[in-house]
């Protein structure tokens, strides 16, 4: 229970700096709460060339690299004072497509749990989400929340071409692809909602610490 | 105007790369040679960080369809302009409608040609460097192919015949100690150190793949995703570690073996497929030791360039 205690901070390179908490005992998502607001704190300074957060550790790349040992301990002294409920992200729709063209992989979900495609897209879209991190490629969002009834073991055979947009279900772990690419998850239905435009600012709509849910388009209209 | 008449292996248009966005997933690209680079971009009176053209292997083609000024650097590709040699380290005066041949190289993997003024392309995120994977920045985006043009100012003037030293090159790589050395026995430690590892095939600008004989490295942890950049050298079960470098992910759940140094990722800019090299773990000091060597070398060429214009 105690988080505040045992979390390490060591020195990847002469100019980053890694925070690991993932030897926590507390929730993964409590843990990842607390990585949040952490992220926001070190944002408000300018010690950073970038402040990068994944599963329950983070990582800091120095502006200063003379600043090393200093962010090591302040790190770790922040893990400490800092309040998980500090980070308030945004809340996004993803107004979705299920099925058919848009989901081609939504009857196979269905069969694998026992479920009609109807109740697949009722346990995908009432989800809330949280957006742990980003990474794989540009916008791509990891995300928390997906029911456990629509955990699927990914393709035997991935994808060589998965559509911008397709919205997917990989072991326990639903996403949206950012851009085409080759993918192994199933896609269950399909979105307009650009996650990354490299000509916006920022270029990802999506941030780590926001949450999102999907819409299925026929109750949205 | 630059036309490209043939990319060889690949060709790409590269500055420092884009930092700030790893957070969002984003690469950083960029030249993996960034000293050459800046080396080149100097010899020029160029800003550091203008656009270069970034050469793997050779058997490459462009033609000038302006007059300029180029410098090339890194490994020699046997290079001619027209039928005139052309060795790295030097700048050379181009005239309209010249053609630049490169045969293959031998003794490296990069070269990288910068142009009187920098490939003239949008910024995108910051940088000009192509993102591959994404496929964004660059002039097209993407790895330039045949028929692809490039824009340049013209330079007619004369400018003066400028060479440089490259940094000497190493074989013994020296890295920041792993962070995952309780996961990872000890004895896997050492062994990464002992072992000479060779280059395989299926290295690219995301990373160089390592081989070696009798592997003791294999393993059967995974992680939670990591934050990991160039340099983050991932140990994947199979026991073959990736040095990932400009265009690796930012995020990965393998164990990390170490970091390498930031003075000695240059190095990888110039290793081929079947080429050979070892690691060393050095603490913070030699690392930052060598980084200001390196420094001390990029600040003597630009104390050596003033003036010279």
């Amino acid at each position: 229970m105690n988080s505040n205690a045992t979390v390490s901070v060591v020195i990847l390179s002469s100019n980053s700096v890694h925070l690991d908490a993932t030897h926590l005992n507390d929730d993964s998502l409590i843990i990842q709460k607390r990585i949040w607001a952490l992220v926001s704190r070190c944002n408000d300074t300018n010690a950073f060339i970038d402040v990068v957060p994944a599963m329950n550790s983070l990582t800091v790349y120095l502006s200063n690299p003379a600043e090393l040992e200093k962010w090591q301990t302040t790190l770790a002294q922040w893990w400490d004072e800092i309040d998980p409920q500090q980070h308030q992200g945004t809340h996004h729709k993803i107004i979705t497509h299920y099925g058919g063209d848009f989901g081609p992989d939504l009857n196979f979900v269905a069969d694998a749990h026992g479920l009609s495609p109807k109740q697949v897209i009722e346990l995908h879209s009432s989800a809330h989400y949280q957006v742990l991190f980003l990474g794989f490629q540009p916008g791509f969002v990891y995300l928390h929340g997906l029911n456990e009834q629509l955990h699927t073991p990914r393709r035997a055979t991935p994808r060589t071409h998965v559509t911008k947009g397709s919205v997917a279900i990989g072991a326990s772990q639903t996403g949206i692809y950012p851009a085409d690419s080759p993918g192994g998850w199933h896609i269950i239905g399909h979105t307009d909602f650009t996650l990354f435009n490299c000509h916006a600012n920022p270029p990802s709509v999506i941030q780590p610490g926001d949450t999102l849910q999907f819409v299925c388009l026929e109750s949205a209209l | 105007m630059i036309t490209v008449l043939k990319p060889g292996l690949l060709m790409t248009i590269q500055d420092k790369g884009r930092a700030g966005f790893r957070h969002l997933g984003v690469a950083q690209s960029g030249a993996v040679d960034r000293y050459a680079m800046t080396i080149a971009n100097r010899l020029l009176g160029n800003n550091d960080n203008d656009a270069v053209i970034e050469i793997t292997l050779g058997l490459a083609q462009l033609q000038f369809n302006c007059d300029t000024v180029i410098a090339l650097i890194g490994t020699d590709m046997k290079a001619k302009l027209d039928d005139t040699p052309v060795y790295p380290g030097w700048t050379y005066t181009v005239k309209q409608g010249q053609i630049l041949t490169f045969s293959a190289a031998r003794n490296g993997f990069r070269a990288y040609l910068a142009v009187k003024g920098g490939i003239i392309c949008e910024q995108v995120m910051n940088s000009r460097a192509t993102d591959l994977a994404a496929g964004f920045g660059g002039a097209t985006a993407a790895a330039l192919k045949d028929n692809d043009t490039l824009s340049i100012t013209p330079y007619s003037q004369s400018w003066p015949k400028l060479g440089a030293l490259s940094p000497p090159k190493r074989n013994v790589i020296r890295i920041h100690p792993s962070i995952h050395a309780n996961l990872l026995k000890q004895s896997v430690l050492d062994d990464f150190c002992v072992k000479t590892w060779q280059v395989t095939p299926q290295s690219n600008r995301m990373g160089v793949r390592l081989q070696t004989q009798s592997n003791q490295l294999t393993h059967s942890h995974s992680l939670p995703s990591l934050p990991v950049s160039p340099g983050s050298i991932q140990l994947p079960p199979n026991g073959e570690p990736i040095v990932l470098l400009n265009d690796g992910q930012t995020t990965g759940g393998y164990p990390l073996l170490g970091t390498v140094i930031s003075a000695d990722l240059y190095h990888f800019a110039q290793l081929k497929p079947g080429d050979s090299i070892n690691f060393s773990y050095v603490d913070l000091a030699t690392a930052n030791a060598a980084q200001a060597k390196l420094d001390a070398h990029m600040q003597q060429l630009s104390i050596a360039l003033k003036n010279k214009y």
